[in-house]
């Protein structure tokens, strides 16, 4: 049953909005366009490379490899963060209560809604890759392949569940949809996406740490670029699995409140 | 003829800011702004903490951050002014007004026209908010050439008034209100150097930097107020108006073929 809860909302989550080739075109428009856009920021310094500071040690990465690594990651923390939103779409639809009101386990219609996201950002993976191999020459050194499927795993599922975390709390919001536009940028800046994060103004880094992208992004970076080892990268991991941990109890609790709440207020569909 | 004409530019232009007014957003201001500053903070870091100020030789001698402050401010006018212009039939059709606006005897030109001097002047204030951010990023201006820089806005704001129409028939057509323009948005952002100069691009990324009004429009902006104006100007001020006028001329024929085809097939208001 919880299956089949998540295969349906995914499967109408996509039909709702990926099923236009316009929609695919756009989806691999915007990575590209603001990847190409941060590499072309480093071009009047005349450097190809960027040196990534970790535990005191330093690794030198490709330009190319890290502004597209960055905006791979930062693609899929943007469709997470999009997924937040599902539940205010099913408000201002109409639908908000029915399908609080089907027995479909909560969780997993959060679950769907990611994973319809997640689906269609392997049509961007793919099409991103491609085009930066085949445009840019993007050098990958890879010397440790489960650390990388392990930093590949851990920063999609800490981003997931941060996804439904905000799916969660946005129940109980009706500006939803700004509150997503206003944090995407300074995310941006935050990551450590457009510049390594030993530049970051000291003030602003306890901020960077709250967020799953910065580790996520530290660990494919290394493991996908620097030829890191699972021991190089130890840190950003066991933060990444912590984070899950919390991202998706907190999602289950918010739903909850936020559905108990609003039927006690009355103010489910009101807006 | 022509003063009715003008009547139509006033009064679409007089309806519009009306709007503004009334839906005034100061949350949707700051949600403009966003980007450039994210795009500004990141040069600084760039530009201070990574590369202490060591630029390559082939960016020339201009000021690094003057560069990005004029850019980004440039592209913002862009953005809120022409981007508003091709979305104003969809809007037009979303609010069940495109029948009886098109039914009116005014040439549509003017009424786009209208709406672009309304969106233009409204863009004003994000324009001169990115240059009083810049301040404080680093921004100072060397010189101020008063007519080459309304020159730069005026002829690129013709040009871009052309990219308006031919959104708009795309628009009309495939009943698309973000794909189309957010495509065109991302080509101008990426390659019409706001963050570097094309001549630093990649071969491919300057061939279609060349087909873009803004990057000819940038240069004599920045030659404006960076005192770089040359004998070149001469040529980008040329290519800009020509460009500009094959752009306004392709926009009102498509525009018009397109007007045409819709009332034959009644299909206006059908989504």
């Amino acid at each position: 049953m919880f299956l089949r809860t998540v295969l349906a909302e995914a499967r109408k989550n996509i039909k709702q909005y990926f099923f236009t080739a316009r929609a695919l075109f756009w989806a691999l428009a915007l990575p590209l366009g603001n990847g190409l856009y941060l590499y072309f920021l480093y071009l009047p310094f005349g450097s190809r490379t960027v040196n990534l500071e970790f535990t005191s040690r330093v690794f030198t990465l490709d330009l190319a490899g890290f502004t597209l690594i960055g905006q791979l990651l930062y693609s899929f923390f943007t469709m997470m963060l999009l997924a937040g939103v599902a539940f205010d779409a099913e408000r201002w639809q109409g639908t908000l209560e029915s399908v609080l009101l089907s027995p479909a386990n909560r969780i997993a219609i959060l679950l769907g809604m990611a994973l319809a996201n997640t689906l269609s950002y392997v049509w961007l993976l793919m099409g991103v890759m491609f085009s930066w191999v085949m445009f840019l020459n993007v050098s990958v050194v890879i010397s440790d392949l489960p650390a990388l499927l392990a930093s590949v795993l851990l920063s999609y599922l800490s981003l997931v569940a941060l996804g439904m975390s905000l799916e969660a709390f946005c129940i109980h919001s009706r500006r939803a949809h700004m509150y997503v536009n206003m944090l995407q940028e300074p995310i941006m800046f935050l990551s450590g996406l457009i510049f390594p994060l030993q530049s970051m103004p000291e003030a602003l880094l306890p901020i960077s740490y709250l967020l799953p992208l910065t580790f996520g992004l530290i660990s494919v970076r290394l493991t996908l670029l620097g030829g890191a080892s699972i021991f190089d990268v130890a840190i950003p991991l066991t933060i990444l699995g912590i984070m899950i941990i919390i991202f998706t109890a907190s999602a289950v609790w918010l739903v909850g409140y936020a559905e108990r709440n609003a039927k006690a207020k009355a103010t489910l569909t009101q807006f | 003829m022509v003063f009715h004409s003008l009547r139509v530019v006033v009064a679409a232009a007089k309806f519009n800011l009306i709007i503004t007014l009334r839906f005034f957003s100061g949350t949707a201001i700051a949600l403009r702004l966003f980007a450039p500053i994210m795009t500004l903070g990141s040069a600084w870091v760039l530009y201070n903490q990574i590369y202490r100020g060591a630029l390559t030789p082939e960016f020339g001698t201009l000021d690094y951050l003057s560069f990005i402050t004029i850019g980004n401010a440039f592209y913002v006018f862009v953005f809120a002014a022409a981007f508003v212009v091709g979305r104003v039939m969809f809007w037009e059709r979303a609010t069940g007004t495109i029948e009886a606006t098109f039914m009116t005897p005014m040439n549509r030109l003017a009424y786009m026209a209208g709406i672009m001097v309304a969106a233009a002047i409204n863009s004003l204030i994000d324009f001169a908010a990115v240059f009083i951010i810049g301040i404080l990023f680093g921004f100072h201006a060397t010189s101020f050439n008063v007519l080459l820089f309304l020159a730069s806005m005026f002829l690129t704001a013709l040009a871009l008034f052309g990219v308006g129409l031919i959104v708009n028939a795309v628009t009309l057509t495939l009943r698309d209100r973000t794909t189309t323009a957010n495509t065109l948005m991302i080509l101008f952002l990426v390659f019409s150097g706001l963050v570097c100069p094309i001549e630093l691009m990649p071969q491919w990324a300057q061939t279609i930097s060349k087909a873009l009004p803004l990057t000819y429009g940038l240069k004599v902006m920045r030659a404006s107020l960076l005192g770089t104006a040359t004998f070149d100007l001469v040529y980008e001020l040329a290519t800009l108006s020509v460009i500009g006028a094959i752009y306004i001329c392709v926009g009102a024929l498509t525009l018009k073929l397109i007007e045409r085809n819709l009332k034959k097939r009644a299909l206006f208001s059908v989504f």
